[in-house]
């Protein structure tokens, strides 16, 4: 081991491996009169293993997070290429838009959806104005709300990740595919694509574990009648004032992020030899 | 309450906004620590109104001290951070009166001697005289009230007669389907749908009992457009009549709108329903933390919350307005005030209703909510 | 004649106000070796890209194969290009950067792999290269992947962007020569873009000399070498003397005055005077290195040139000599020997044939 890491070891220890030690050791311990009691026992692991809803929402939570990571992929490519490519003049300004966008605080902007979204919103009264029937759409408060909010808070990431590998590639490539005789779309598909793949893992891996997280937007957009994990745990730690509990649901979060991340670099390592031996 | 204070559009993230705003509004009123100058310095864990400078200056002034304040976000929240050890470094509390309450069982309150409080008992409505029993554990005092209300059907007139909220039963009508908002606010909600299904939440409940809660829950969940935790979204909803009623809400959710002219929009209380009252009555108080600096000016802040001068500053906020106990109050209101503060029925909303507690069983019956909830779409 | 395979009329380019080509016009015959040169920024690479398909031309014509080139993209074109950077697939082995064409052209995979074969023997590259990366390869062998991807589909025409520039001179040298033998093998036209004059001798039918946008002198290599356009065109290559002279016509030749030059019977034939060359105007004698030669005592040539040697070079086949004369540096090759025929300081005699002068614009 080698000097210069120990740096880096140390504030892992510090804010990752030591906190995620006392989460794992609170979750053995009890809760009375509102107040943590230090039982060393099995009681919120057996709650936490015997009880279905749990485990509903987890699931739920993973289905959404994969969902909203394909979402997002599939949606930043085409966005990414298209800065770089297509608007490059304006590029600089869409980038800036975006940052702008990404700072605001994610507070307000999901309650500008839910402004823009509802019955009585912008998006419903502009339908109404051109002809379309009163309160046409009709998908506040619904899981759609919730996958549009997550979507849109979290697709910069991929956007900006794709994009940056996509910047990386050297353009003599592309037009060596032209030159070879390939179509537009050929070329994207024979060299950026396969190029950018490292951005584009690396903007699916980081939206996925952000949105396993996820709050506001089941919360506000989603009106709340679908809670993901991070409400679930939000309602152990303060509404029940259960802090055992949700440290073993934090830990299960973290379990099934980590499980699904470890699948998630399978796949990306058998695709990239796939590549190679194709 | 488990409730955001009407902070528009920022309730989800309030806690760090309310932060961020605390300290602004701390630092422009020149609320920020002055223990250089005072003599002493004393830590209040409030809601967002007792915090108001035209409240806590004067009493600074009068008492030589130096307050300064740390604003609750949500009352477990609060009660969790002083159970968790913050009780050291904190010398009064203004919540919710059930958490208020549970510091005597978490042992970290100071008990207050109510014959010492006999004046301010004095200038009380009669109900909230000692023993005031929602504050007591173990025929101990653990605060005083500050302000309440109360939780029912919140009906807005263009919409709705108000006699079709004598009940809750439209929550389960299917013509009222995807029109019921559900306030995240805890227990809140569940209060009054276990009253509806006849069961008294505030005693001890058997299985047969929670099983009835459950499915009036999951009656409730397919009625329900949202559950919302926002009071800004809620109080839209209300106006604009997406939502007809906020279950778990109350004159909290309506004084302000009615303040701001929309008188068409009122919180009742149900009638009884086989003998079961259905209304609920909620409160907030002040209580002493553990081991004050110093308990004679902590005591003083009690009564200073509670005296009608200031009683009436509480009660008239910009995000809600609310009741308070003291009777000597009630002639410092404008007519208009009363109004909106709907004390014509004050009353009869206080007869037709139970006062809000510690439920027994409020751990299950929020294991239940989230079961519920997980199964409902 | 049989029609030309690259037929350019009157091409223009601009980038914004920037005219980055002006009224290029060649013909390029079918199976020949074209050399673009000129120095950097004088257009030769937009020309190649406009031939490519990968820049769009703002006035002229282009006509390739029989067929014109507006509005047709880089995919359809009947070009190939080997990039200056190669712009070898990373992601993709050697058999699929070389098959890359044909693979797009949907050819069966059999066709495709013996192509890939045939082009693999034609570079001299080894058959376990086949399944590497191009990362796994030297430079040279990369450049044979390269020129293999571009020739494996036959093309009429191969565009080459400076494809040895990065490469060491001893490896240019040997792949030089290669480049020179597989045009003479395949037959295709080659258009070859490179700085590099002396590269375009050894490889071009012809050489196209650019400069700020505008062909100076199209030719063939000893065209361009012993009858440049220019002092500029002269100046391209090697050492060369050019030394400042006036000229005035006389019948059909020239008669020449030149200080540091002395002449038996100063006259220059017409065609040893480039074409710009202004009568009675001023005027620079070309005077390639190794045409003059070190006259012993006693000889004499039709014209002398004396001064003293400054430095000389050993550099094996040659030595250089370089002599102050006049106020001017002349620079001389004489083949080596073993023994130096002068050393540093000592006063010299240059001799040259009248014949080898050649008299261009100054």
């Amino acid at each position: 081991m080698r000097l210069s890491t120990l740096p880096l070891l140390l504030l892992m220890g510090l804010f990752f491996v030591i906190p995620l030690i006392m989460t794992a050791l609170l979750s053995f311990q009890g809760t009375q009169y509102y107040r943590l009691v230090w039982t060393w026992d099995l009681k919120v692991w057996t709650d936490v293993f015997s009880q279905v809803h749990y485990w509903t929402i987890m699931w739920r939570t993973l289905v959404m997070a994969l969902i909203c990571t394909l979402l997002c992929t599939v949606l930043a490519i085409p966005i990414a290429y298209g800065m770089l490519h297509r608007l490059s003049r304006w590029s600089d300004h869409i980038t800036l838009l975006m940052v702008f966008a990404f700072l605001t605080d994610a507070v307000l902007k999901t309650f500008g959806w839910v402004l823009f979204l509802d019955r009585s919103g912008v998006l419903n009264g502009t339908l109404e104005a051109i002809g379309f029937p009163a309160a046409s759409v009709n998908v506040l408060f619904t899981p759609n709300a919730t996958m549009i909010g997550m979507v849109y808070n979290l697709l910069p990431y991929t956007i900006f990740t794709v994009a940056l590998s996509m910047a990386r590639i050297d353009g003599d490539l592309v037009l060596a595919a032209r030159d070879a005789g390939a179509s537009r779309l050929r070329a994207f598909v024979e060299v950026t694509l396969p190029l950018a793949k490292p951005g584009i893992w690396a903007g699916a891996v980081l939206v996925f574990v952000l949105s396993l997280g996820v709050f506001l937007e089941p919360k506000v957009m989603g009106g709340g009648t679908s809670p993901l994990a991070a409400e679930l745990i939000r309602q152990s730690f303060e509404t029940r004032v259960n802090w055992p509990l949700g440290a073993a649901l934090t830990l299960v979060l973290i379990v099934i992020g980590a499980a699904a991340l470890t699948v998630f670099g399978a796949v990306a390592l058998w695709q990239a030899r796939r590549v190679a031996n194709d | 309450m488990t409730k955001s204070k009407g902070i528009p559009m920022f309730s989800p993230n309030r806690r760090t906004f309310l932060q961020g705003m605390g300290a602004a509004g701390l630092a422009g009123a020149g609320l920020m620590p002055r223990s250089a100058q005072a003599a002493t310095s004393m830590k209040f864990m409030c809601w967002e109104g007792y915090d108001s400078p035209d409240i806590i200056k004067p009493f600074e002034e009068a008492n030589d001290v130096s307050i300064s304040i740390d604003l609750i976000t949500d009352s477990p929240g609060g009660f969790a951070k002083l159970a968790a050890g913050a009780w050291r470094d904190f010398d009064v509390v203004a919540t919710d009166s059930p958490w208020v309450q549970r510091m005597g069982p978490a042992g970290i309150g100071e008990f207050l001697d109510d014959a010492e409080f006999a004046d301010v008992y004095d200038s009380f409505y009669p109900q909230f005289r000692a023993p005031f029993e929602p504050l007591n554990f173990e025929g101990k005092t653990t605060g005083l009230p500050t302000r309440w209300g109360w939780v029912g059907p919140t009906v807005n007139t263009k919409y709705d007669k108000l006699e079709s909220w004598r009940s809750y039963a439209p929550c389960f009508d299917p013509a009222y389907k995807d029109k019921i908002c559900v306030l995240d606010w805890g227990d809140w909600p569940i209060m009054p749908m276990a009253l509806y299904a006849g069961i008294d939440p505030y005693k001890e409940l058997d299985d047969a009992e929670l099983n009835e809660i459950r499915l009036v829950l999951r009656a409730l969940f397919k009625n329900t457009r949202a559950i919302v935790g926002d009071l800004s979204v809620a109080q839209k909803g209300l106006m604009d009549g997406s939502f007809r009623t906020l279950i778990g809400g109350g004159t909290y959710c309506t004084s302000a709108l009615r303040k701001d002219g929309q008188k068409e929009i009122m919180s009742i209380v149900p009638e009884p329903k086989d003998g079961l009252k259905q209304g609920i009555i909620w409160m907030e108080a002040g209580g002493i933390v553990k081991d004050p600096v110093d308990d004679a000016k902590a005591k003083a802040l009690l009564r200073d919350l509670t005296s009608p001068e200031v009683a009436v500053k509480l009660a008239w906020t910009e995000a809600t307005c609310n009741l308070v106990p003291s009777q000597k109050a009630e002639a410092l209101f404008t007519d208009e005030q009363k109004d909106v503060l709907q004390m014509d029925y004050m009353w009869e909303a206080w007869d037709k209703s139970h006062f809000h507690n510690v439920a027994p069983n409020i751990d299950q019956m929020l294991e239940i909510w989230s079961q519920e909830l997980a199964a409902a779409r | 004649m049989v029609s030309p395979i690259i037929k350019a009329s009157g091409i223009e380019k601009y980038y914004g106000t920037y005219r980055a080509l002006s009224d290029i016009s060649l013909e390029v015959a079918n199976g020949e070796f074209l050399a673009l040169v000129g120095p950097s920024g004088c257009g030769k690479t937009s020309l190649l890209k406009i031939l490519a398909g990968f820049e769009d031309l703002s006035a002229g014509s282009l006509v390739i194969d029989g067929k014109d080139m507006a509005g047709i993209p880089a995919s359809a074109r009947p070009t190939r290009m080997v990039f200056q950077k190669l712009a070898l697939f990373p992601h993709k082995t050697v058999a699929q950067n070389i098959g890359f064409p044909l693979h797009l052209a949907k050819r069966p995979k059999s066709e495709i792999d013996t192509a890939v074969r045939r082009m693999l023997e034609l570079m001299h590259l080894k058959e376990s290269y086949l399944n590497r990366f191009p990362h796994e390869l030297s430079g040279g062998e990369q450049q044979r992947v390269a020129l293999a991807r571009s020739m494996v589909s036959q093309p009429p025409v191969l565009l080459l962007d400076e494809p040895m520039s990065a490469l060491d001179a001893k490896l240019k040298k040997s792949l030089q020569a290669e480049l020179k033998h597989l045009h003479r093998h395949v037959g295709t036209s080659f258009v070859h873009v490179t700085h590099d004059l002396e590269e375009a001798m050894m490889l071009a039918d012809r050489i196209c000399v650019m400069r700020a946008g505008r062909i100076v002198q199209l030719g063939a290599p000893s065209e361009i070498y012993y009858r440049p356009a220019d002092a500029f065109v002269a100046g391209f290559i090697g050492d060369t003397n050019l030394l400042p002279a006036k000229v005035t016509r006389v019948g059909e030749g020239f008669r020449f005055s030149c200080e540091i030059l002395d002449c038996t019977e100063p006259l220059l034939s017409a065609d040893q005077v480039a074409p710009g060359v202004a009568a009675g105007g001023d005027a620079a004698l070309m005077i390639r290195p190794e045409m003059l030669r070190l006259l012993p005592q006693g000889e004499n040539a039709e014209c002398t040139i004396v001064g003293t040697v400054n430095e000389y070079f050993i550099r094996g086949a040659s030595i250089q000599y370089r002599i102050a004369a006049a106020g001017t540096e002349i620079v001389m090759d004489i083949p080596g020997t073993s023994t130096l025929p002068a050393k540093q300081g000592d006063a010299v005699r240059l001799g040259l044939a009248l014949g080898d002068l050649f008299a261009v614009g100054a």
